[in-house]
């Protein structure tokens, strides 16, 4: 049988940027820009392609609390240093991928890398929150320093470019970050003149970030850089030509059908929770980071 | 929600107030938005009139001679804020600005003596308003004379929950009263306490 095309339902400009901390413009697509169901994903941040002149500041966002959900920083441009009170540190740099789990709670923060900052140049990155089901919620915090060469790669056919594989499979590649629910998040890279096609079940919440380039979508509609392709729950292919050279942040995943209450950097399930994350924060029970 | 109502929610928590008798006594307020960071009094300025905070957050503080600031309060949602030497025709002898974008009602200096005249019980309310902001005011210079620093934070979760994630550390360290140093402190001591228990 035919897969049935998952067609667009809308095609989405940057919402207006903001700043998050002194380091990072942002436009946030979801939950902030647009009202759009994309569970297991809460929220999508995306700083475009900025040119940073050289400082001596330490530009970024200083210690804050997690709890309930995982942050995934995907750096394009730029390097990002960070520090947890689990005791995890790292540097992020273009193409790697850090899947931060704060599930039971964690505190961190996150700056532009120091050298990167003392040259300047162009930055850009995306952090995505993925929800944890109740289940998991309260586990451990764990960490996932994914390297750019990490990543598990599918060629495309005609030389038509490749699919990094952060999280999921595709096409039988699998990626390398565990995730608590079903889900996928590629950067895929189309030469241009050459296409794409994926596959994922109509149930499952789906968005392209057009990251580099322009784009055509299932021989229909056209998006272009900075753009956020949502589409309908109909059906399961899309296929996607490139009309230049082009970068896409895939995501798609099965939705978490439970309730949420979120309060600032705490996403539960019910008030009750939110109180209870602000309480044991206020009482040190994320740790400690200076 | 008309953002007034959330005040008329207030005051039915609080006393037998009916829709009709808040309709008789709200004509005089108003609603007003300010920017994050606006300054809405200075020092030496009179204004006679009280905030109820629908969304965001407001603060009073006071300046030294060297400029450091002394937070006297601060007014998240639900919250009311004024300034009382104006309401003596005297001049204000703190600041009052926003924290966050805020979205207030503004409620004009003789609401609670004319809502009386309309629904007596107003009256009761203001007074027991008025001691329980003396009863605040007593226990926070109890707490500025004789409390310890983490004392004086543990209290401040208690009264404002949310603030730690609202405001950055120099303001909760300035309301208490103590250094950022001895507020980092604190926060350690509480960590080292509680974190994986």
């Amino acid at each position: 049988m035919e897969n049935k095309i998952k067609s667009v339902f809308s095609i989405l400009d940057a919402p207006q940027p903001h700043m998050v901390g002194d380091g990072f413009r942002v436009s946030n697509f979801f939950p902030g820009g647009y009202k759009i169901k994309m569970s297991p994903f809460f929220l999508l941040d995306y700083n475009a392609k900025v040119l940073l002149p050289p400082t001596d500041e330490l530009r970024g966002v200083g210690v804050h609390p997690h709890r309930g959900f995982e942050t995934v920083t995907i750096a394009y441009h730029g390097a990002v240093a960070h520090h947890d009170s689990a005791g995890n540190s790292g540097i992020i740099y273009p193409g790697d991928v850090q899947w931060m789990t704060a599930a039971g709670g964690i505190l961190h923060k996150e700056y532009h890398e120091k050298e990167f900052s003392a040259k300047g140049g162009p930055f850009q990155m995306v952090q995505l929150w993925v929800n944890l089901p109740a289940k998991d919620k309260m586990s451990k915090p764990k960490y996932q320093a994914i390297e750019h060469k990490d990543l598990a790669i599918a060629e495309l056919t005609d030389n038509g470019g490749e699919v990094e594989i952060i999280a999921g499979t595709y096409n039988g590649v699998t990626g390398p970050a565990t995730t608590f629910t079903p889900l996928h998040v590629y950067n895929a890279k189309i030469k241009a003149g050459k296409s794409a096609v994926f596959n994922f079940p109509a149930a499952y919440n789906t968005g392209f970030l057009v990251i580099e380039g322009e784009i055509s979508i299932n021989g229909q509609e056209n998006a272009g850089a900075s753009q956020f392709i949502y589409f309908k729950n109909d059906g399961e292919e899309i296929s996607v030509e490139a009309k230049e050279d082009s970068l896409i942040l895939v995501l798609s995943g099965e939705p978490i059908q439970e309730p949420i209450a979120q309060y600032g950097p705490f996403l539960m399930n019910n008030q009750q929770e939110i109180k209870q994350a602000i309480s044991d924060y206020n009482e040190g029970k994320f740790g400690y980071l200076e | 929600m008309p953002f007034i109502n959330q005040f008329k929610a207030y005051l039915q928590q609080k006393i037998a107030l009916t829709d009709e008798q808040f309709e008789l006594i709200s004509g005089g307020i108003t609603v007003k938005t300010f920017a994050k960071n606006q300054v809405i009094l200075s020092p030496g300025e009179t204004s006679i009139k009280t905030y109820f905070v629908v969304e965001g957050l407001m603060r009073s503080y006071s300046m030294d001679s060297k400029g450091k600031i002394h937070i006297i309060q601060f007014a998240p949602e639900h919250w009311l804020l004024s300034e009382r030497n104006s309401f003596f025709n005297q001049p204000s002898d703190f600041y009052i600005d926003t924290t966050e974008p805020v979205t207030a009602l503004v409620i004009p200096r003789n609401f609670f003596m004319e809502a009386s005249v309309h629904v007596p019980c107003i009256q009761d309310l203001n007074i027991t308003m008025l001691n329980n902001s003396i009863r605040f005011m007593q226990k926070r210079i109890n707490m500025l004379l004789s409390a310890t620093a983490e004392e004086r934070y543990l209290d401040f979760i208690k009264l404002y929950p949310n603030l730690t994630l609202r405001v950055p550390q120099w303001m909760i360290a300035s309301y208490l009263g103590i250094t950022p140093e001895s507020l980092s402190r604190v926060r350690k001591d509480l960590a080292h306490k509680h974190f994986n228990k």
